[in-house]
């Protein structure tokens, strides 16, 4: 074949391919095109994963169709509020709202959110060549109805890990310390035991050498729910105790006495360990929600904490906002004897699998932009790079990405540990009561924190609240 | 008959304005109170229940912890502004080097949002960050742990409002102070009365509308605060700081016990009237039933 031919067939080629590519590349601009200059209005949490779709992927999607968002990252309380007061009252301010785990149920329970399988089957013309809802990982269960139709579009999941200095436990000084008063090797706690023994250690080591570190994060805010969430999410069900120790087969019954757990042995043991935990935590652990506990930790202020995996990237790597950058260590939760098996058979689990969607309520204006968004941000081709700014994963195919796996590196397996043993843990029990429980005995559960009351105390009194809340709401009979 | 037309032409947009943003609300708030209604229970309509809200108030320990507590920072707010207040507005009537600087600096916090006061007092009092526990601890050894310690969370509360709130009292009192005749000082002294006498019989007396007015204002504030209180402690630790406005919000909007949430209102709204016609009862109207004497 002559050069020339071999330009021409080239040329023939790429004209083609060029023909062709654009058909799919251009399904933005062109199902854009009657939606051009119109504006979608999202309010989520203020997380590394929110902000990346605030000032990465909203602005790439307004570049590709033309769509305008206003995406508002808030505080968690008031993403709840914004939210649900617009769903309720109709006024249609937001079109997208994020929807976490535990608060999926009470929005099906209350009919607020469009059914995106559907509207997407009603509307083939919205649909993207790239939207593959079969990729998604389990998490996207959480956010179907009874018949499998999908109500929100996954954009976080992650594991709240056990995060360690690495550094710290690699120290021959330290360990050599570690040896002679234990006397066993200084390794990450597998149970609650090795875990008060090392945060002892190391709460006297910091104060020996006059430094600024404790033995553990812990997220006791003494005034906002977070501190009731990391006890019933990652602490309780460590201990054996699951679903806040409420027994949703059986009249919703909370009491040992009525056939629940919030008050059982295991819940006390599990809030006296975590409440015990205050006196090797750093001063400002009282006042810690999910951020604060991160940076903490991300301050080097702590030798070891459970830590929502949202963290865990910035934490490890980003070195504008951490200080220990490249000392961070992954591995699963201490547990008591059973929880794993237990976990691993799937009668239980070991820890919280967070995360949430991006729904559309009913009373958005802009359902057709909106959906087109929530599947512009579920496009395999955007994952990878959110995935290693927020470490969180939401498709399959995300784990296997060169940047991925690179970051996985560097994060000590966070995304490995993720996907491997994601299994073992577990989002929030399907309860359309949330807020409601919560608001009821989170003021009981603060006093145990401030030791006002006893931990036992604290349960029992719990346990008669949440079982009085449950009446009243006329969910226990 | 043209010029009533027209006054009520003119009085039109206030009285909608009212209707719609005063008149409407609180007959809404009303009627709700007297209905069972959360939005997430399992039946999320609206039921009727009677009284059965207001009984329930009655019994209820977080309510009643939330009124008593609110009350003693109301008390210990609004006196410490009133005192406070009155010996700023005393100094103020003197002259002294910058003293227009020092009037302007001190009335400054009046003009930021409760918002912005209460972010900026929490960042002063974390712990690891803000300079308020690390001087207490540095200086005097002293752990300063809002978070944790009932009192000291009650107390930053009270002193971030007189902060806050304390210039008000003095503007209010430094009027009242200039527009004062001089006639009864100048009697007073003739009469031979020392300072502490001309104080008690002439001053107080004659600042007493203004001061009445301070703290009417004050207290209804203090008995609505949320949002200062919101950002510094959340209502924390446990219920220490959780105050009436911060307990019907957090039933309201959290809770979506709307019933509840509406018949917790209205009493709050009616204690604060009690209280201030109690107060007002007290302070004017006793002397008004002894003056005919």
């Amino acid at each position: 074949m002559s050069g020339l031919k071999r330009m021409m067939l080239g040329a023939i080629a790429a004209g083609l391919m060029a023909g062709v590519a654009p058909a799919k590349a251009d399904f933005w601009s062109d199902a854009g095109k009657e939606l051009a200059g119109a504006t979608i209005r999202g309010v989520s949490e203020s997380t590394p994963p929110s902000n990346y779709v605030k000032n990465v992927l909203g602005p790439a999607f307004t570049q590709a169709t033309g769509i305008n968002v206003e995406f508002e990252a808030t505080s968690w309380d008031q993403m709840y509020d914004k939210a649900i007061k617009d769903m309720e009252a109709n006024t249609g301010i937001y079109d997208f709202v994020y929807i976490e785990q535990d608060a999926v149920y009470g929005y099906l329970a209350r009919d607020f959110l469009v059914d995106i399988t559907k509207f997407l089957a009603d509307n083939p013309k919205l649909k993207a060549p790239d939207y593959d809802p079969a990729n998604f990982t389990t998490f996207a269960n959480y956010f179907k109805g009874k018949d499998g139709d999908l109500f929100g579009v996954p954009m976080e999941a992650f594991i709240k890990v056990y995060l360690y200095r690495k550094d710290l436990f690699a120290d021959p000084e330290v360990t050599a310390a570690f040896k002679v008063k234990y006397n066993r090797d200084l390794a990450p706690a597998k149970n609650h035991a090795e875990y008060v023994e090392i945060a002892d250690f190391f709460t006297q080591w910091g104060k020996d050498k006059g430094i600024e570190l404790w033995g553990s994060t812990v997220q006791a805010n003494t005034g906002h729910p977070s501190s009731w969430y990391e006890y019933v999410e990652s602490v309780a069900p460590t201990f054996g105790v699951y679903n806040w120790g409420i027994d949703a087969s059986n009249n919703f019954a909370a009491s040992v006495e009525h056939g629940g757990k919030m008050n059982s042995p295991e819940a006390k043991a599990a809030l006296e360990f975590w409440v015990g935990l205050l006196k090797n935590a750093p001063p400002e652990s009282t006042a810690s929600t999910w951020d604060e506990v991160a940076a903490t930790f991300g301050a080097g202020r702590a030798a070891q904490g459970l830590v929502y995996g949202e963290n865990a990237a910035w934490i490890a790597t980003d070195e504008s906002k951490s200080k220990v950058v490249g000392k961070v260590g992954v591995a699963l939760p201490p547990v008591e004897p059973g929880v794993i098996e237990a976990a691993e058979a799937g009668t239980g689990y070991i820890g919280y699998y967070d995360g949430g969607a991006f729904g559309i309520p009913h009373s958005s204006k802009n359902k057709a932009a909106a959906a087109l968004f929530l599947q512009y941000i579920a496009q395999p081709s955007v994952q990878a790079d959110w995935a290693v700014a927020g470490s969180r994963i939401t498709l399959q195919s995300t784990y296997d990405d060169p940047k991925v796996v690179a970051q996985d590196a560097k994060t000590d397996g966070y995304y490995t540990l993720m996907r491997d043993q994601g299994k073992l843990f577990a989002g929030a029990p399907p309860y359309p009561f949330h807020n409601q429980v919560r608001e009821a005995v989170a003021p009981i559960f603060y006093q145990a924190i401030t030791g006002e009351l006893t931990p036992s105390d604290a349960l029992d009194q719990m346990a008669t609240t949440a079982e009085a809340e449950l009446t009243k709401l006329g969910y226990r009979k | 008959m043209r010029s009533q037309t027209v006054g009520w032409l003119f009085l039109a947009p206030t009285i909608l304005i009212l209707f719609v943003f005063g008149v409407w609300p609180f007959v809404y708030v009303t009627v709700i109170s007297f209905f069972d209604w959360n939005s997430f229970a399992a039946d999320p309509t609206m039921r009727f229940a009677g009284v059965q809200n207001y009984r329930a108030l009655v019994f209820d320990k977080g309510f009643l912890m939330a009124l008593w507590n609110t009350l003693k920072f109301g008390v210990f707010a609004v006196t410490s502004q009133v005192i406070l207040g009155y010996l700023l507005a005393q100094l103020f009537m003197k002259n002294f080097p910058l003293k227009g600087l020092f009037r302007t600096v001190h009335t400054l916090p009046l003009m930021i949002a409760p918002v912005a006061v209460g972010a900026t007092w929490r960042l002063m009092t974390v712990p690891g960050l803000g300079p308020i526990p690390y001087c207490l601890d540095k200086w005097f050894g002293y752990e300063f742990l809002i978070s944790r310690y009932v009192g000291q969370a009650f107390m930053t509360t009270v002193v971030m409002d007189i902060w806050h709130w304390t210039p008000l009292v003095t503007l209010t009192l430094l009027a009242a102070l200039s527009s004062m005749p001089k006639e009864p000082f100048e009697q007073a002294q003739i009469d031979g009365a020392n300072r502490v006498q001309t104080f008690w019989y002439v001053t107080l007396p004659m600042l007493k509308p203004a001061i009445l007015s301070a703290v009417f204002i004050r207290l209804m504030d203090a008995m609505r605060t949320v949002d200062e209180v919101w950002m510094l402690t959340g209502g924390g630790p446990g219920s220490a700081t959780r105050y009436i406005g911060l307990y019907i919000w957090r039933v309201v909007f959290p809770k979506t016990d709307y019933g509840y949430g509406s018949a917790m209102s209205l009493i709050t709204l009616y204690l604060t009237i009690v209280m201030c016609w109690l107060l007002y009862a007290g302070l004017v109207a006793r002397r008004d039933l002894k003056r005919p004497e």
